[in-house]
């Protein structure tokens, strides 16, 4: 027991000082949730009556989700569509997309006032309530992610049989989460269609549901794309900017299209004023600028596509529009003339900081223990293994060309 | 939930007649006894106007609102009891998880406490915003007018029905409606000529008569189409978009995957290589 608790504890010394400045900001989110939970929602958070939602629903939630879609935004671009060669990209998508769902999960608990009776949602179903939709998509997603990143668990434990059924299930689990994807990441647009007269015109509109799917998409793609960037500069990983110019030429048609069904859903489908609150006009403007055009003009210029460090920023520019989006449609949006203004409370600071900071730490910590960086298909036999002997002889001659 | 196809005329409706309320608060009182509801600490005019509690809370299911005019030079009062609308179609109903809140046949909007799982989703629903959260507890649950559910099922009325003296009439809402009607009619210029209620929301249990204008008083302004068909509109198509984006990738991927195969095996056909070492050789020209 000692002897286990000192081989962790010499682990955790021998990390970089930024780690431990994640766990110290991981610990404080579970001794602020600990708090939230003994004395409840009232006490520790500034919600209330007037602000039934605050910043664990806005971001925890509505912007983790789509900051999350990057696994299976690449894994039908790469298995679908066929795109073989962005296949190094796919394993760390999956673990982000994994550790974002958790957490999603995470934040999601914290927020029920009745966080015990969770498990209510499959019993009592409400096919009516885009809740429900949402909550089973998520546990069905996340089991689905779950699942894919089971295989680096497998190799790196060399349990070879779950890795011939992972195997086989990678088409229709990449499938799966496409699918899966489509329906949540839309209905967390309806959540908002029934706040008919709370929430701005600038966003309310019957295709709120179309535009939160497709602004996960590209936003999946940017996460991918910072991803990728920071695990070459900080985790000594190769430069994969090649490979994310595939991405950056995919997303201006994306952003366009985007933008294209915005402004007609504005201009042909919204009921009442949309200029008559300036504070939500400019809010408005600078997601629309700042998160969408900037960006879609930067990439349809092809010097800018494979330039990684243009990559990067129009990456951050795209990530920004669309955390600033979820914010406007879940949260400034709704916000009446008269109402006065909300701001999170410590107890919710420390909590959302502590999932952004524990999401960091695991995909650092995962990325170091379990393969996620060497799944590259030319070291890689995809065939099924007949015997065990043949995965072991691949694995060794892998590690002798290592 | 589907309370579409449950007849409404048959429902249980309060008609409020502002103009005969005498803003006395004897509903107020009447419903915090009746509901077991704790006092609030409150200070008059700590909120807008006369009126007190200042807002709805977890403690206040009904309250008078005071709003003060100026008639031929003289000050007057109009009143205005907030509640629940006991919707029709009922958005908290629509959105709950876990069906939570259900339209009673009697007319009543009633909460299921004990399958709550405290998602707060209603209260961003509902647009006469009135479900409120007992912020104070550590498990808190949602708290709003029961339409005296309790008392109806047996026979009686509300409790702020029984003990109005003037303004609140209670029955069947095709007779309420056209109680209101014959009013509104009798008097044309003491009424200001609108139902609230009658097609608020898609139609609401509880209808009003005022003297004036509607949002003078402090009427929500609601849309007239039920709630609950804004996010169905959308969430109907749940099924159809599953199927065809489950479907349409697997036909892509398999095309795909054939048109590689088919390389894959002309590259073979084409190599002439004994088969023993061409597997991984062909894999890496595919490559």
């Amino acid at each position: 027991m000692t002897a286990a608790a000192r081989i962790i504890i010499n682990e955790v010394k021998g990390y970089h000082n930024f780690l431990k400045f994640m766990m110290a900001l991981v610990v404080m989110a579970v001794l602020a949730s600990a708090v939230r939970f003994i004395f409840g929602l009232g006490a520790t958070t500034n919600m209330n009556d007037t602000y039934p939602w605050g910043l664990w629903i806005s971001f925890d939630v509505v912007t983790a989700v789509p900051l999350a879609a990057g696994a299976f935004t690449l894994g039908a671009i790469v298995h679908c569509f066929h795109i073989k060669k962005l296949e190094p990209l796919v394993r760390p998508a999956i673990v982000t997309g994994f550790l974002g769902y958790s957490l999603v999960s995470v934040g999601l608990l914290l927020d029920l006032g009745q966080f015990q009776r969770c498990w209510h949602t499959m019993v009592y179903w409400n096919v009516h309530s885009p809740m429900f939709e949402v909550s089973m998509c998520i546990m069905a997603y996340t089991t689905v992610l779950f699942l894919e990143f089971l295989s680096p668990v497998c190799e790196k434990f060399g349990y070879h049989m779950p890795l011939r059924v992972l195997r086989w299930l990678e088409m229709p689990l990449v499938i799966a989460a496409a699918s899966i994807s489509t329906l949540h990441q839309s209905s967390l647009g309806t959540f908002f269609l029934i706040a008919v007269d709370k929430l701005h015109n600038l966003w309310y509109n019957p295709l709120l549901p179309l535009q939160f799917w497709m602004s996960a998409i590209f936003t999946g793609m940017s996460i991918i794309i910072l991803e990728a960037t920071m695990v070459h500069r900080y985790l000594g990983q190769p430069d994969e900017s090649e490979l994310l110019e595939v991405l950056t030429k995919i997303i201006p048609w994306v952003l366009g299209a985007y933008l294209a069904v915005k402004f007609a859903a504005m201009a042909f489908l919204s009921h009442g004023p949309l200029f008559d609150r300036p504070v939500l006009l400019v809010l408005f403007l600078v997601e629309v600028i700042v998160g969408v055009i900037i960006p879609m003009l930067m990439f349809m210029k092809r010097s800018n596509c494979c330039d990684h460090r243009m990559q990067l920023r129009g990456a951050s520019l795209i990530i920004f529009g669309v955390v600033l989006n979820r914010f406007n449609v879940s949260m400034f949006g709704m916000i009446q003339p008269d109402q006065v203004v909300y701001y999170p409370s410590i107890v919710e600071s420390l909590v959302t900081i502590g999932i952004i900071a524990g999401h960091i730490l695991f995909f650092v910590l995962l990325a170091k223990y379990f393969p996620i960086f060497e799944h590259h298909p030319e070291t890689v036999d995809y065939s099924i293994p007949d015997h065990f002997e043949t995965v072991a002889e691949h694995e060794h001659a892998k590690g002798a060309e290592a | 939930m589907s309370s579409s196809n449950l007849d409404v005329s048959k429902h249980k409706t309060f008609l409020i007649d502002t103009t005969k309320c005498t803003g006395c608060r004897g509903c107020q009182v009447a419903c915090k006894q009746w509901n077991q509801l704790g006092a609030e600490n409150t200070k008059f005019f700590s909120g807008e106007g006369y009126q007190n509690p200042p807002a709805m809370s977890e403690y206040t299911f009904t309250r008078i609102k005071f709003k003060d005019y100026q008639k031929n030079g003289q000050n007057e009062f109009a009143f205005y009891k907030e509640m629940c609308m006991h919707c029709n179609e009922p958005a908290c109903a629509s959105v709950c998880p876990v069906g939570a809140f259900v339209k009673s046949p009697e007319g009543p909007v009633i909460y299921n406490a004990d399958r709550c799982i405290g998602c707060r989703f209603c209260m961003i629903a509902c647009p006469f915003g009135i479900p409120k959260y007992e912020w104070s507890k550590a498990f808190p649950l949602v708290k709003k007018c029961t339409g005296c559910y309790s008392r109806v099922k047996e026979g009686l009325h509300p409790a702020c029905a029984t003990t109005c003296p003037t303004a609140i009439s209670y029955g069947n809402r095709t007779e309420m409606l056209a109680e209101a009607e014959r009013r509104i009619k009798a008097r044309p210029k003491h009424y200001y000529q609108a139902i609230y209620g009658k097609e608020e929301a898609g139609g609401t249990s509880v209808i009003y008569l005022t003297h004036q204008p509607l949002d003078e008083l402090g009427f929500k302004k609601v849309t007239t189409r039920p709630l609950p068909s804004y996010t169905w509109q959308a969430l109907r198509l749940v099924p159809g978009i599953f199927l065809a984006v489950g479907g349409g990738l697997s036909l892509v991927s398999w095309f795909n995957h054939r048109k590689d195969r088919i390389k894959r095996e002309e590259a073979f056909k084409n190599s002439k290589v004994e088969p023993e070492t061409t597997d991984q050789e062909t894999k890496e020209e595919g490559q």
